[in-house]
């Protein structure tokens, strides 16, 4: 990502911080300018499962000095630097970033925004555990000694109030289960859990809204939207919930790993046919190219391999290595996705049925 | 992995193929492919087109110049190496008597590609000589850089001259990115030595190639015979075997024999 226009040590640390941040970070180019001096970051921070930070502003007239922070309107009540209480140590931490402000040093800009994130839970928290639902306190005290745990409540004028859990799932270091993992952060599946805020307990508490979620990089190995959640039985908790979950969810990306090589073996076993790929996805094995030629006409085959192969066949495309339209465009065939397949053909099988059903569509 | 740069000289690479000979794959490496779980770096990949005047001599189709070709090969490729991996990025630089940029930037964006490739054109006069020196400082510069991003840089040189043997001069040991070549020339004749050309095109490579790279040579003046090794050139450096094992394209279906007035499948339109 180019910062063009922004003065040097306002780039290193936007640079830094889109590098060490643990999560996805998105940093949106100033979308305005006003005539008032003021140099506007947009910060939208990943909706951190509900949580979205407000606006970063370097001062164009004072690029020195630290930036200021706008919050949404709901976050009327965050003070970072008033915080009291079990914070304490925080608040005072977060007010020496920004009275140590450095400019010249580029890990101050994800010092600040891993502080202010940190103080911004705790508040959150904090503001949960206020909450006047008998229901909701029993739910939090059962499970608030999870580490990762966060909590939100939310708002408006024109929705009730809920409270929003994103509860870590699975002790299991991921990454360490695949080869050559490029990941430079740790993956996580969190479920995020919606409850609304009740003033009593009702008869038959309604259940609450459930939802995975996993960091953005896992998507390579496990598809998070393929999962089937458990059912949530009536007058059940949380405490009792998650266990089924974590179980099954622990089953299901263990196997996701073996079919990591079940899809390197099926790479593997279409070079007799197409010989040795051009590229391929050598740690997912998610994507393949190969050259073929049919008489003089030399094309490109792309397998696109999903995280549901055998029981999903690939996805097949011929691109020509001969052909460009006047506007640069390549000739390409259209995607193929819907053939007969059967998981139990042999690897080899499955190449020639392929190759026999996308050729002559070409 | 970084391969041994002592390299046997027979097979493809000590003497030029015989010409005309298409989609006859050769047997190939016995020894089975097995795709290693090993990280592979998104490329940046560096053209240096030689733009001598002998870039403008034709190819076998009246009215195409060997420029010209090589500016529609080079749109392919970008177009091919993109929907392999979307990450992959390209500059520009051109050859006369040594290397200078012409768009120095690497990009994926295809727009920019086609606007740095409209913009390659021929010197009006030939230089007397071919000096690779710059264009792998050049390269070793941006290499550091493309590291620097987990990338690694690849040079692609594609050379049009039948006498001029291109020469250079660098340290053995910087082996900083990977060099291919890819050598259009007249049929071999009294007044050109295209082989010897092609044998110093084949010691610059392997004194300077990280990865093993890979080089081919046309004398025929086909089009397609240029897309055809184009396309061969993308291969990811990483997951490349020795180019005397190479065996693809696989031809997949068996035709009758080709029309032998060497027509071409060329459809598109450059302009000039």
């Amino acid at each position: 990502m180019s910062f063009d226009g922004f003065p040097p040590f306002i780039s290193a640390q936007l640079h830094y911080l889109i590098n060490h941040f643990p999560e996805k970070i998105k940093v949106t180019p100033p979308t305005h300018i006003p005539p008032s001096f003021f140099q506007i970051v947009h910060f939208n921070q990943r909706k951190y499962f509900g949580l979205e930070l407000g606006d970063i502003i370097y001062n164009a007239e004072f690029p020195l000095a630290p930036p200021d922070i706008i919050f949404g309107p709901e976050d009327e009540d965050f003070h970072p630097l008033h915080m009291t209480g079990s914070v304490g140590e925080g608040d005072l931490k977060f007010g020496n970033i920004l009275c140590d402000w450095n400019h010249k040093d580029p890990t101050r800009l994800l010092a600040l925004i891993q502080e202010l994130r940190d103080q911004y839970m705790a508040y959150q928290k904090k503001r949960v555990g206020e909450v006047d639902d008998d229901r909701l306190t029993f739910e939090i005290s059962t499970i608030c000694s999870r580490e990762g745990i966060e909590m939100q409540i939310s708002s408006g004028a024109e929705k009730p109030e809920e409270v929003k859990f994103a509860v870590p799932l699975m002790d299991m270091n991921i990454n360490k289960m695949v080869h050559g993992c490029p990941w430079r952060h740790p993956q996580k599946i969190y479920l995020q859990v919606i409850y609304p805020v009740g003033k009593k307990y009702a008869s038959t508490p309604s259940p609450p809204r459930l939802k995975l979620m996993s960091t953005t990089e896992l998507g390579a190995l496990f598809t998070i939207e393929d999962v089937k959640l458990p059912s949530w039985l009536d007058g059940m908790c949380m405490a009792e919930y998650l266990p089924h979950l974590e179980e099954s969810l622990q089953k299901q990306v263990v196997e996701s790993v073996s079919l990591i090589d079940i899809r390197r073996r099926f790479i593997e076993s279409l070079t007799p046919l197409l010989g040795r790929p051009l590229e391929a996805d050598p740690v997912f094995c998610r994507k393949a190219t190969f050259l073929a030629s049919s008489g003089s006409f030399v094309f490109l085959v792309h397998f696109l391999i999903s995280t549901q192969f055998p029981k999903q066949q690939p996805a097949v495309m011929l691109q020509s290595s001969q052909h460009i339209s006047p506007q640069g465009i390549p000739k390409k065939s259209p995607l193929l996705s819907e053939y007969p397949w059967s998981p139990r053909w042999e690897a080899s099988q499955m190449a020639e049925r392929i190759l026999r059903v996308s050729l002559p569509s070409f | 992995m970084r391969m041994s740069s002592s390299r046997p000289k027979e097979g493809n690479r000590g003497k030029m193929k015989m010409e005309g000979v298409e989609g006859d794959a050769s047997a190939g490496g016995a020894v089975r492919y097995t795709l290693n779980p090993t990280r592979i770096s998104s490329e940046d990949i560096l053209f240096c087109v030689d733009v001598d005047a002998e870039s403008l001599l034709e190819m076998k189709t009246a009215g195409v110049t060997r420029l010209d070709s090589i500016k529609q090969a080079i749109l392919v490729f970008v177009n091919s190496k993109l929907s392999i991996n979307p990450d992959h990025r390209f500059a520009f630089a051109t050859l006369s008597k040594s290397a200078s940029w012409l768009r120095k930037e690497f990009s994926s964006d295809v727009e920019s590609t086609i606007a740095a490739v409209r913009a390659l054109s021929a010197t009006t006069v030939s230089s007397s000589q071919a000096d690779l020196t710059n264009l792998f400082r050049l390269a070793a510069h941006e290499a550091k850089k493309s590291r620097a991003q987990n990338r690694i840089l690849r040079v692609i040189l594609i050379y049009c001259r039948s006498s001029i043997r291109p020469h250079h001069q660098w340290s053995v040991n910087q082996k900083l990115f990977t060099l291919d070549v890819m050598y259009l020339h007249d049929k071999p004749g009294p007044d050109n030595c295209p082989q010897a050309v092609y044998d110093a095109l084949v010691d610059a490579l392997e004194h300077v190639s990280e990865y093993e790279g890979y080089i081919h040579e046309s004398g025929h003046g086909l089009p397609r015979t240029l897309f055809r090794f184009m396309s061969m050139l993308l291969c990811h450096p990483q997951q490349r075997c020795p180019q005397d094992d190479c065996d693809i394209p696989k031809p997949l279906v068996k035709k009758a024999a080709e029309p032998a007035n060497g027509e071409d499948n060329v459809h598109a339109s450059i302009s000039r």
